[in-house]
């Protein structure tokens, strides 16, 4: 692939494989994904369950290393990281979005989005401040003293994208996270992903479903570990148009 | 930012102890309770060491005051081992015994038959009670390793014309006649009259007895007095403690052959000596030391595998907290540091909760038995201290696994 806009990109994924052994088995749940994705770009990743989304998600997220291929994030090459490289990258980095919102039952909201900026060594003042603030751009500030089981699941997920905001990561990383909501408060969510977006953030979200995608500016198909679209959202997401061969523009 | 520590050292410690009161004050009773098992070993260690040391000491120190050098002869020994009533069969020791040995055992330096009895003192309207009336002759006094602090000592002559004379110690003395001096004076002693005509220097306790509520009268005075059916002790001091053992093996011959003790017999008397029952005594309490300490050590094994196992439970119980931690930033070590600032904080919090539980019980058992539990700050601080060691010992492997559990793994817990 040619890409002359290497360095300004913000993700380089190079033909990343990741392989898993089960009972000696090899289950390859990634096979050769190249992609790239740049500062400020919404992208949808999609594929039928088992595709590998939740796989890659891991990679992007720091949370797992590929077993072969090359990963640069924000110009710093984490595939072969340490493991407290890793924990820091991910501090520094990225924001995380959970399906099931993983949000620290016994802890307030506060707490919970203070989290990111307590390994980050914040002084407790300022960490407080910044916690608010972001808790204020996901109009959650009036809930910030309650705990997790006092909230709805849509103010919960919006608690956890407080904290994925907090510190001000390169990227926010979401799979599936309207999966646990009804469709109404699914919609609040989105919202929130666009107005986000809008506002220059970075954003990846892995989804299943097409209709989600399909907002998305873009999105990159996987199927059995591999990428089989990539191109706009709307007809990577509804199977319009020939999107694999896009792969390498944008 | 001024920071102390290295920031990574710093969220280490201030977040872990932070988590760590958080489990405290959330639903951890389960937790304390366990390890209270803890508390409870090392309070118990703790003060039957300290009880033992305590003993030890003035044990050594009540000794000294004995005399090294010093053997004394009984019928029944001071340390009876095994059945009462196999001595009860020996013969008494007799005076005519006493005055053979003199003879038979020129090494003796001092030689003294000594008779007991305790009574009631009075002078005035004072009086003591359980006092202890000791018949003795003037060699005693070079034997006992008293002084004499005002007027003499009994002598030859009190003994041979039964002089109603005696020798007191100072809480007699004081308790009788307080302010004033009990020379010349007389003191009662189940209706008989005795002159007071020295005093003793102090001594102290000995096995919580006191040495100085004591009232020294000649032996025939005594025998006179109180009567013939007293058992004799023979008293006796060598030159030095060096020539202890072989004055000691030479006497059994003697008083085998003065007591006519028909060959392979076992001996028909027994040899006491202040310092060998030092030894004994060494040896029955380096016994319990030992027991004491094993069984602290097995306590605490068993606490430390109780506080182990807790804390797996924890680390269960938190698996997808552990995850979301490490996704958010937390390095292995943070997450080490946070479970075992909760091991410890939590045995020491049981830790202490044992120690109050463990020396109360001390306390209790000090005012039922004679023993004396000293209660110590110290005690409680190294209770809660050593407490809050073995959950930091045996919490590092539930610590390891938490930090090592696969981030993407946890955050999937169920
Ligand atoms: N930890 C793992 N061990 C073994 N196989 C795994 C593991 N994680 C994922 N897989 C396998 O990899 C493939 C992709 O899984 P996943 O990334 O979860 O797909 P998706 O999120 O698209 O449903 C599946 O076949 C899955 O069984
Ligand atoms: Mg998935």
């Amino acid at each position: 692939m040619s890409d002359g806009g290497n360095a300004s990109k913000l993700i380089e994924v190079q033909d990343i494989t990741r392989v898993f052994h089960v009972g000696g088995e090899e289950v390859r749940a990634l096979r050769g994904v190249s992609f790239g994705i740049s500062r400020g770009e919404w992208v949808a990743i999609i594929g039928q369950s088992g595709s590998g989304k939740s796989t890659l998600m891991n990679v992007l997220g720091c949370l797992d290393t590929p077993s072969s291929g090359r990963y640069t994030l924000n110009g710093k090459d984490v595939s072969r990281m340490s493991d407290d490289e890793l924990a820091v990258i991910r501090n520094e980095e990225i924001g995380f979005i959970f399906q099931t919102f993983q949000l620290l039952p016994r802890e307030t909201a506060l707490a919970n989005v203070e989290l990111p900026l307590v390994y980050r060594g914040i002084p407790a003042r300022e960490r407080k401040a910044r916690a608010t603030a972001a808790l204020e751009k996901v109009q959650l500030a009036h809930r910030m003293h309650h705990r997790p089981n006092e909230l709805s699941g849509g103010q919960r997920q919006r608690v956890a994208i407080a904290r994925a905001l907090v510190a001000e990561p390169s990227m926010l990383l979401a799979d599936e996270p309207t999966g646990n909501l009804d469709s109404a408060t699914g919609e609040e969510i989105v919202r929130l992903f666009a107005e986000l977006h809008q506002a220059g953030n970075t954003l990846v979200l892995v989804t299943h479903e097409p209709k989600l995608a399909a907002r998305c500016p873009r999105a990159i198909r996987l199927s059995d570990g591999e990428v089989v679209a990539d191109g706009p959202g709307r007809e990577v997401a509804l199977g319009i148009g020939q999107s694999v061969m896009a792969a390498g523009g944008t | 930012m001024k920071l102390k520590l290295p920031q990574g050292v710093r969220v280490d410690v201030v977040e872990g102890a932070r988590i760590a009161v958080f489990s405290l004050k959330a639903n951890r009773l389960r937790t304390v309770l366990t390890t209270m098992g803890i508390g409870i070993g090392v309070a118990t260690l703790l003060a039957i060491v300290g009880i033992i040391q305590g003993l030890n000491t003035s044990f050594h120190r009540q000794l000294a005051t004995f005399g090294a050098n010093t053997i004394y002869v009984s019928k029944f020994p001071w340390i009876i081992k095994g059945d009462w009533w196999m001595y009860r069969n020996r013969k008494d020791i007799t005076l005519d015994q006493v005055e053979r040995l003199r003879h038979a055992a020129p090494f003796l330096t001092a030689l003294s038959p000594s008779v007991q009895r305790v009574s009631d003192v009075e002078h005035g309207g004072e009086q003591l009670s359980t006092v202890r009336i000791q018949g003795v002759t003037q060699e005693y006094l070079a034997i006992s390793g008293y002084e004499v602090t005002a007027g003499r000592f009994l002598t030859e002559a009190d003994d041979e014309t039964t002089r109603p004379v005696a020798v007191i110690g100072t809480e007699v003395a004081d308790g009788l006649f307080p302010g004033i001096s009990p020379l010349g004076r007389t003191i009662r002693v189940d209706n008989r009259t005795f002159q007071v005509v020295g005093t003793l220097s102090r001594k102290g306790k000995v096995l919580n007895q006191s040495m100085d509520l004591v009232v020294f009268i000649p032996f025939k005075t005594f025998y006179s007095s109180f009567g013939k059916g007293r058992r004799i002790e023979i008293a006796m001091a060598v030159e030095d403690a060096s020539k202890l053992k072989q004055a000691e093996d030479q006497l059994v011959g003697i008083l085998r052959r003065i007591r006519s003790t028909p060959p392979g017999q076992p001996d028909d008397f027994s040899i006491n000596k202040p310092e060998a029952m030092a030894q004994t005594y060494e040896q029955l309490t380096g016994a319990l030391y030992g027991v004491a300490v094993g069984v602290g050590l097995i306590t605490l094994l068993v606490g430390g595998i109780g506080i182990m196992n807790i804390m797996l439970v924890s680390v269960r119980e938190r698996t997808r907290e552990i995850g979301v931690r490490r996704a958010l930033g937390a390095r292995k070590r943070t997450i080490v540091f946070q479970f075992l600032m909760e091991a410890a904080s939590v045995s020491a919090v049981g830790g202490l909760l044992g120690t109050t539980v463990g020396l109360g019980t001390a306390k209790v058992v000090s005012l039922i038995t004679p023993l004396a539990a000293d209660v110590q700050a110290g005690t409680v601080a190294g209770g809660v201290g050593f407490a809050a060691l073995v959950g930091l010992l045996f919490g590092i492997w539930p610590a390891a696994r938490a930090a090592n559990l696969d981030p993407v793994e946890a955050l999937r817990y169920e």
